[in-house]
């Protein structure tokens, strides 16, 4: 019954943590960004405004579409928030790790993209449809590098369980550490940026034709159900965030369930997606966007770099 | 201070990072791009040289982390984009082979590198080495430089090749014998140096001749 | 007392060097330049008459040394470069008349013409394998501005070539030089002397075969490129018809020795270590796939100066095929055909020197009547010609028969029948050429005028030098080089 009730109680941080720090690593993100460019910038709690304020607006739904339309913005959603169960944050193993392993959450960020293309194509706007080829040409590419990125942490520890990863990676000697993280973080790192939207790859902030890849597909979305596919994007954001920043240094982990060791993994878990996310504007601000064509080659670097690091693996060995 | 098994640890986080900063510079087609990609290599491998130094007690090498920092890191680098402002090219335009093929090719070469790697370390007991899981990073590292200098067309590319190829040389130097002798290590670096300075002004000269500084335009010398 | 010889060695043509950047009368830079290399090649024959009397000299951290292999070499390479800078001077005169060359050019040329007479005299005088590299890098940095010397188009692209594909080829050797030395630190016990190649030889035997045969194949190809071994040797065409003639000449006579002297060291200590056939049987086919593709080459060539780069690459083949047959009569042969291979080299690129500037072309077709026009320096060029395609009475001949009747007792019937047929083809192209290129009528009178006497009469010594290593080899040189092969059979 205590085991029931602690499960409960931690998962329920663990949900409540993800959804509330979600709008604020997208804040921060674009605070700094500002700040690169010497503009003072809203401030960092802006998207929970603007999340509130989009709740509140009329949803239209255009006349062409069926009801694939509107089941997607909470097929996404929910597949995130799974995902945020399955996502150590602050304690390994999550009470529900045994749900399932790396390659369940791969599937599930498949499935939110498969109904946010479906989504875009059933608007029946132009728009809709060119984000969606967009989108699934370049996750062609990207799901193979996340996976062979992911992998070489997994063949590490040896589990494919990502609660099972971080905590023995937590609490074993540092050599279990790799230099094959280094190219497998590099990878991940900008298979982050992709899976996104981020520059170079994509750009957040406007919504050119010629270039956007997301916000072509949500283009023709409003209200609440625009509101929940932001939150889902940028709840993905840091889910990816996470994961680098677990899976590679899981450094102040919460193994137990003390009070003491849980606010030591919210105050690190916080301070390390706080840095990524500070990383992430820089390389923002540095990078101009890529002509489309030239993305799959910036993809290819982080395929290359995560094949890589598994063949250092095996060739350096543990 | 930290024990070897550390330092070792830390010398292979850093050779790795080598290795993705080559990989970035075969990914790139800025010329300014590949002499940053360039410097921050060579800062790394002067990283790796102090650490071989002050860890396992290798003073002698001391003075080559310091060059390797001033010389490869800085000079050289800051010499570069002194050139590639001059000569007013900043792209690779045309690639013999195109990017992505290229990071595969290259990623072969690492597996290539290490069965050049394994027979070298079987044939010594490697007990008395702390390093030796760098080698096959470190001939990747020279492998992947000579790859550039064959893939890219631009003069500058073809500097930046080689000088990879020269840190992937020192690199697997400080891995299996913890770096030559001092004497000859300053030697060497000298050597390099000259070459770069040489390499540089014959960039201007074909530049001023020819306009251009893609190799493949001036190969006109035939058999 | 032994470093004073070193310095002496090292430091006359760095002060010649020296000298030069600060002068600024013409006429002195070729005194200075001729001082210095005549006083090398002095110290030279000086050093060789002490380490033939005594055994091998070397300093006391054992950097540097000598043996009858480096003075061998040293006297070859000295005197190759004092011959070269009595050339000179006549040809650069020609050249500054014709406006190709002007004041600051030369200083240059005399400056780096000393640089490259000390770095070559580096690499032979290094008995530490890393000193080895620095030198042998350095003579392509010290060369490559003279490559390029007339700042045309073409020898520019040939100096950027000739530079970036050493320099891959010579980062191959050090790494090759690593894996020694990483072989070396498991059997001696102090980390200074695991470089010093003397103290390799003596420990030979406990060095690891394995890594030290892929230390050599990283050396072979690193000092095979300098060499220009086939498929290394693409730059050599280039830079040696576009240096000036007395550059070309130095680099065929010269660096040529210099690269095939590290690889021998080598090769020495290999086949030491190794044993067996391993080393021997590269050389072998290296030796006779570089003859190999030289002969088509050599056969179809528009340009006479490409055509000796062509030659020099089959020599070089010639030399490392005998050293690949690792009998005593093979490596006598080979250290006497390093030798004539040099004279000839030298009287044929300094005679191509004289009709490049008589002709204004370097196209074999537009050279007719050479005879006609320069009687003497064309006279010079067939006998250089029928010198260097292996004709008796020429010094070739010699050493080219006593390398195949070592091939053929050693029992590499096949190799040395390819050996025989690839010099006969090479012969026939040659003369062809030459023959067309001497006689004939000459098609323009305008520029008739041969070169100046003090050159035409070095020349000449060579071309004797050449017929007495043909007819009788003196037995203080046959002596000298028996004793220079000793130091191979270790």
């Amino acid at each position: 019954m205590i085991e029931f009730a602690s499960t409960f109680i931690v998962s329920a941080i663990q949900i409540l943590l993800m959804l509330l720090a979600t709008p604020l690593v997208c804040g921060i993100i674009r605070k700094t960004k500002a700040r690169l460019q010497n503009r003072r910038g809203a401030t960092i709690f802006q998207p929970y405004l603007d999340l509130s304020k989009l709740m509140r607006k009329e949803v239209i739904i255009p006349s062409t579409s069926s009801w694939i339309f509107r089941i997607t913005p909470y097929v996404v959603l929910a597949s995130m928030l799974l995902i945020a169960l399955l996502v150590p944050t602050i304690f390994a193993p999550v009470p529900f790790h045994w749900m399932g392993d790396i390659i369940t959450i791969i599937y599930l960020f498949a499935a939110a993209r498969f109904f946010l293309a479906l989504g875009g194509l059933d608007a029946g706007s132009a728009f809709g449809g060119l984000g969606s080829s967009r989108e699934m040409s370049i996750a062609s590419i990207v799901e193979p590098a996340m996976m062979l990125a992911v992998f070489t942490t997994a063949v590490t520890a040896g589990s494919t369980d990502l609660s099972i990863i971080v905590n023995r990676l937590s609490t074993t000697q540092a050599s279990i550490i790799h230099p094959s993280h280094v190219l497998a973080f590099a990878g991940l790192f900008i298979v982050t940026i992709a899976e996104t939207g981020r520059l170079p790859v994509d750009n957040p902030g406007t919504h050119l034709e010629l270039t956007m890849i997301h916000e072509a597909m949500i283009l023709e979305y409003s209200g609440r159900y625009l509101a929940f596919l932001e939150l889902a994007s940028q709840m993905k954001l840091l889910i990816f965030l996470s994961l680098l920043a677990n899976m590679f240094a899981p450094v102040g982990m919460a193994i137990d369930t003390a009070p003491l060791s849980l606010i030591v993994g919210v105050a690190a878990f916080i301070l390390k997606v706080a840095i990524l996310a500070i990383v992430v504007a820089l390389v923002e601000t540095a990078n101009a966007k890529l002509r489309l064509f030239r993305v799959p080659e910036l993809l290819m670097v982080a395929f290359v770099l995560s094949l890589l690091a598994l063949i250092l693996y095996s060739i350096i060995g543990s | 201070m930290f024990d070897t098994q550390t330092i070792s640890l830390g010398i292979e986080i850093l050779a790795a990072t080598i290795l993705v900063t080559t990989f970035l510079i075969v990914s790139s087609r800025s010329l300014m791009f590949y002499v940053r990609l360039f410097a921050i290599q060579s800062f790394l491998l002067g990283l790796v040289a102090l650490l071989v130094a002050v860890g396992f007690g290798e003073t002698h090498i001391l003075i080559a982390a310091i060059l390797t920092i001033v010389v490869k890191a800085t000079v050289i680098p800051i010499a570069l984009s002194k050139v590639i402002d001059k000569i007013k090219v900043r792209k690779e335009i045309d690639f013999t082979i195109n990017i992505t093929t290229s990071l595969l090719l290259c990623a072969l070469l690492v597996i290539l590198a290490d069965s050049v790697a394994r027979p070298i370390l079987e044939a010594q007991r490697m007990s008395d080495l702390a390093v030796f899981k760098v080698l096959p990073m470190s001939i990747a590292v020279m492998m992947i430089g000579l790859f550039i200098m064959i893939a890219r067309k631009q003069a500058v590319s073809q500097i930046i090749g080689l000088l990879t190829m020269e840190n992937g040389v020192f690199l697997s130097g400080l891995s299996i014998t913890y770096g030559m002798p001092l004497i000859v290590e300053v030697g060497i670096f000298f050597d390099i140096f000259v070459a770069v300075l040489i390499l540089g002004v014959f960039v201007f000269r074909i530049n001023q001749t020819f306009d251009t500084i893609n190799v493949d335009t001036i190969r006109r010398l035939r058999h | 007392m032994s470093v004073v010889y070193f310095l002496v060695l090292l430091g006359i043509p760095v002060a010649g060097a020296i000298v030069c950047t600060l002068l600024r009368r013409r006429r002195w830079f070729e005194y200075v330049t001729v001082t210095s290399t005549g006083l090398t090649f002095l110290a030279t024959l000086w050093l060789t008459s002490l380490v033939l009397q005594g055994a091998t000299i070397m300093t006391p951290k054992g950097w540097f040394f000598l043996d009858a292999l480096s003075v061998y070499l040293l006297v070859i390479v000295s005197g190759s470069t004092l011959v070269v800078a009595l050339y000179s001077i006549g040809y650069l005169h020609r050249q500054i008349r014709n406006k190709k060359v002007d004041g600051s050019m030369l200083r240059l040329y005399y400056i780096l013409l000393n640089a490259f007479l000390s770095t070559m005299m580096l690499v032979l005088v290094s008995n530490n394998l890393g000193f080895l590299w620095i030198g042998t890098e350095a003579t392509t940095l010290a060369t490559a501005f003279l490559v390029a010397f007339y700042e045309r188009e073409s020898s520019i692209e040939a100096a950027w070539k000739y530079v970036i594909i050493c320099s891959v080829g010579i980062a191959f050797a050090l790494f090759g030089i690593i894996l020694t030395y990483f072989s070396a630190l498991h059997v001696v016990s102090s980390a200074d002397n695991a470089l010093n190649w003397s103290t390799l030889i003596a420990v030979g035997k406990q060095l690891n075969p394995d890594i030290l045969k892929l230390a050599f194949v990283f050396i072979l190809v690193g000092f095979g490129t300098k060499a220009g071994l086939v498929p290394l040797h693409t730059w050599k065409p280039d830079a040696y018809s576009e240096a000036p003639a007395p550059i070309s000449a130095l680099m065929a006579a010269g660096l040529v020795n210099i690269a095939l002297y590290a690889l021998l060291r080598f090769y020495i200590l290999v086949n030491k270590a190794v044993g067996g056939s391993f080393a021997p049987n590269l050389f072998i086919i290296f030796g006779l796939v570089s003859m190999g593709v030289a002969v088509p080459f050599i056969l179809l060539q528009r340009d006479y100066k490409r055509l000796l780069a062509y030659s020099s690459v089959e020599h070089v083949g010639i030399i490392v095929f005998a050293l690949g047959l690792g009998t005593p009569l093979a490596y006598f042969g080979a250290l006497l055909h390093m030798l004539n291979n040099t004279l000839a080299k030298l009287v044929l690129f300094l005679t191509a020197g004289n009709i490049r500037i008589a002709y204004d072309s370097k196209i074999i077709r537009r050279v007719t009547g050479a005879i006609k026009v320069m009687p003497v320096s064309a006279t010079l060029f067939i006998l250089g010609v029928f010198a260097v395609t292996g004709w008796p009475p020429f010094g070739l001949f010699v050493s080219e028969l006593s390398i195949v009747t070592a091939g053929f007792s050693a029992g590499n019937v096949f190799a040395s029948v390819l050996f025989v047929g690839f010099v006969a083809t090479v012969f026939v192209g040659f003369i062809y050429y030459a023959t067309g290129m001497v006689f004939g009528e000459p098609s323009r009178h305008d520029k008739k005028g041969d070169g100046d006497t003090l050159s035409l009469v070095v020349i000449a010594v060579l071309v004797v030098f050449l017929l007495v290593l043909g007819t009788m080899i003196p037995t203080m040189i046959y002596n000298f080089i028996m004793r220079a092969a000793a130091v191979i059979q270790v």
